[in-house]
């Protein structure tokens, strides 16, 4: 499902040494993996290559049959949006936007010509309230990201990516900013996409998280371990 | 769906949204405000000198070399060889009368507090009836004899010029406007003058019935048939060397000047009058107009700064909300119409706002402008003029600036780069 080979990212002019050197990584459809180290190991670059948010590296990204080099702008966007998700340690929704609204962002852009605009936000929100259902937050839809509790906002970013059924699940740190009790929940939950059939790739430096994975991979001075 | 969040992201920073609105709205109201007096002022300076734009009144030359050279007087031979000229469709004689008329009695028919002694001299200038148009049916315009009423005509800038000045300073009656006096006759005195020595030999007595009111006839006179006069001349021994004037009609409006110039070669004059006096006050209001829009405008294009510098701040304050939403599927063409978009929504709102502000600020004006000024001729009811197109510019306005205001932006919003702004 992920097939990264020999990947290398440099930031800067190119006098820094590599924060990626040569990564090579293989993820099956359904697996969990972890990949763990030190804080500026790479972890999160790492997750931004193979989920087509950072398109300067080189070597060779596969995901789901998808070739992420040389990608358009248009044709990367839609890999984001319906072939992975992202769920981030500081969780990144929108402030502005209730709960529900930041679930379904992902379905407003998707093209679907000839729908009525007014009945597909109608079906976006019936869609994003069931993503909400799974993740135990239906009756909090309407709050704003403000109102709600650290892990109820992670769920939140949660049924935001699985709002897009994707194949790949990405989580950075998705339990760095969570107390053990929520953490758990958060991790049990990835167990059962995982069990589901889909992909998750979560970068940790926690080891309840990495204990959860099926494999655990160690990132340091820019190469898996 | 774009336009969907694009709401959602406006409802959530009112406050950014208000600000950039009112700089569009005060832009926009200012234009407006403006664009709508100078049509109202000039609307109501047409009234007081109606134009046509086809009509060209020509006058005998005040000097000149005899018809052999050209020019002369405006006999019949003239008024023919003016009417062939290329690109006039008619030629109306007119005849000032040179036998005196006075009213020293009230009209009949009507409640009036005519003075004790009160005696009007009234200028008089014969004209077809066909050089009224519409105004009078061509029928009632005709000389019924000595013994009937000679029917009039008067001007209905010179009913307004009564009830605003004459009426309220001599403390006469006000005359009722429009169609009301028609059929009212004015008993007056054929030969007798108020200037001393002037009054003819014979003076009699007759009626003036009043048959129409015509923008037509100039301020100061009163016309009757051409033929009325005519007769009237004769009757007292006056020779008719030639027409007092002759209105030509253009085919169109473009022809005017270049029939003018025919008209000048041929040794005549063109009596610019009212239409000088409307084309200069039309020119002063529409410089003055253009130059207060121009202030307004750049108001607008200040807005339009203002709200670049506002929607530049919001983006480097959203570029980690800009990259999640790359991050969930948007490109970089849907971040920058997004901007685009919120932009538009607070411009069309802020240019709606405007307008209606400006309408306010009209109504303000008009209120004001009734308390505090005298009731002077032609006064208008309103000085402004919202025709439809005004409007709709003046929302097209806020929304112009507001998109040219966020050009910038949104090109730099387009320029976030997910990995690092979420990093």
């Amino acid at each position: 499902m992920i097939s990264l080979r020999s990947i290398r990212k440099r930031f800067g002019d190119g006098e820094q040494s590599p924060v990626l050197d040569g990564v090579d990584l293989e993820v099956a459809a359904g697996e969990l993996v972890a990949v763990v180290g030190p804080s500026g190991a790479g972890k999160s670059t790492l997750l931004y290559v193979a989920g087509g948010l950072d398109a300067d590296f080189e070597g060779e990204a596969v995901v789901d049959g998808r070739a992420l080099r040389g990608l358009s702008d248009r044709a990367r966007a839609a890999f984001r949006n319906r072939t992975v998700g992202f769920v981030f340690q500081s969780f990144n929704l929108l402030p502005g936007l209730p709960a529900v609204e930041n679930v379904l962002l992902p379905g407003l852009f998707r093209s679907e010509a000839g729908t009525d605009a007014g009945a597909r936000l109608s079906a976006l929100r019936e869609r994003a309230l069931e993503a909400l259902e799974r993740v135990g937050l239906a009756a909090k839809a309407s709050k704003r990201p403000a109102q709600l509790s650290g892990g109820e906002r992670q769920r939140i970013a949660i049924a935001r990516a699985l709002f897009a059924q994707p194949r790949v699940l990405l989580a950075d740190e998705p339990t760095g900013n969570l107390d053990a009790t929520t953490g758990a929940g958060i991790i049990a939950l990835f167990r059962e996409m995982a069990a589901g059939g889909m992909t998750v790739l979560v970068v940790t430096h926690e080891e309840r998280v990495s204990q959860a994975a099926g494999r655990v991979l160690h990132l340091e001075g820019g190469r898996l371990r | 769906m774009l336009l969907h969040l694009a709401v959602q992201n406006l409802q959530s920073d009112r406050k950014g949204a208000a600000v950039n609105a009112a700089a569009a709205c005060v832009g926009v109201a200012a234009l407006v405000f403006f664009v709508a007096l100078g049509l109202g002022v000039n609307d109501a300076a047409r009234r007081i000198f109606p134009r046509e734009a086809r009509l060209i009144e020509v006058v005998p030359a005040s000097v000149s070399l005899g018809p052999i050279l050209g020019g002369g007087q405006l006999d019949d031979a003239a008024v023919a060889r003016l009417a062939a000229l290329p690109g006039v469709t008619g030629a109306h004689r007119k005849l000032n009368l040179r036998v005196p008329i006075a009213a020293n009695r009230q009209p009949e028919g009507m409640r009036y507090n005519w003075p004790q002694g009160f005696v009007v001299q009234i200028p008089v200038v014969g004209v077809e009836a066909e050089f009224l148009g519409g105004d009078v049916p061509a029928a009632r315009f005709v000389d019924r004899g000595r013994d009937e009423p000679m029917p009039a005509v008067i001007s209905s800038r010179l009913l307004e010029v009564y009830n605003k000045t004459i009426s309220s300073s001599w403390g006469l009656r006000k005359l009722p406007t429009g169609l009301a006096l028609v059929g009212v006759q004015l008993p007056v005195q054929v030969g007798y003058s108020i200037v001393p020595l002037k009054t003819e030999s014979e003076v009699y007595e007759a009626r003036l019935e009043l048959v129409g009111v015509s923008d037509r006839i100039p301020v100061y006179q009163l016309a009757l048939p051409l033929a009325v006069v005519q007769r009237l001349h004769r009757e007292y021994g006056k020779e008719d060397p030639g027409y007092s004037g002759v209105s030509l009609v253009a085919a169109e409006p473009e022809d005017v000047p270049r029939v003018a110039a025919a008209v000048r070669r041929m040794g005549f004059s063109v009596d610019e009058g009212d239409r000088a006096a409307s084309e200069r006050i039309g020119t002063a209001i529409q410089v003055t107009t253009g130059a207060l829009a121009l202030v307004a405008l750049l108001m607008c294009a200040l807005a339009a700064l203002a709200i670049a510098q506002s929607l530049s701040a919001g983006i480097r304050a959203r570029a980690r909300e800009i990259a999640i939403l790359q991050a969930v599927g948007a490109t970089l063409g849907d971040v920058r119409a997004l901007v685009l978009a919120e932009a538009g929504l607070v411009g069309a709102a802020g240019g709606v706002v405007g307008v209606a502000l400006a309408r306010l600020a009209a109504w303000g004006a008009d209120r004001t402008a009734a308390r505090l000024l005298p009731d002077f001729p032609f006064r208008p009811e309103t000085f402004f003029h919202f025709p439809a197109w005004v409007l709709l510019f003046g929302i097209a306005v806020g929304l112009g600036a507001a998109l040219l205001g966020a050009l910038a932006p949104a090109r730099a919003a387009g320029r976030i780069e997910p990995a690092r702004a979420i990093g």
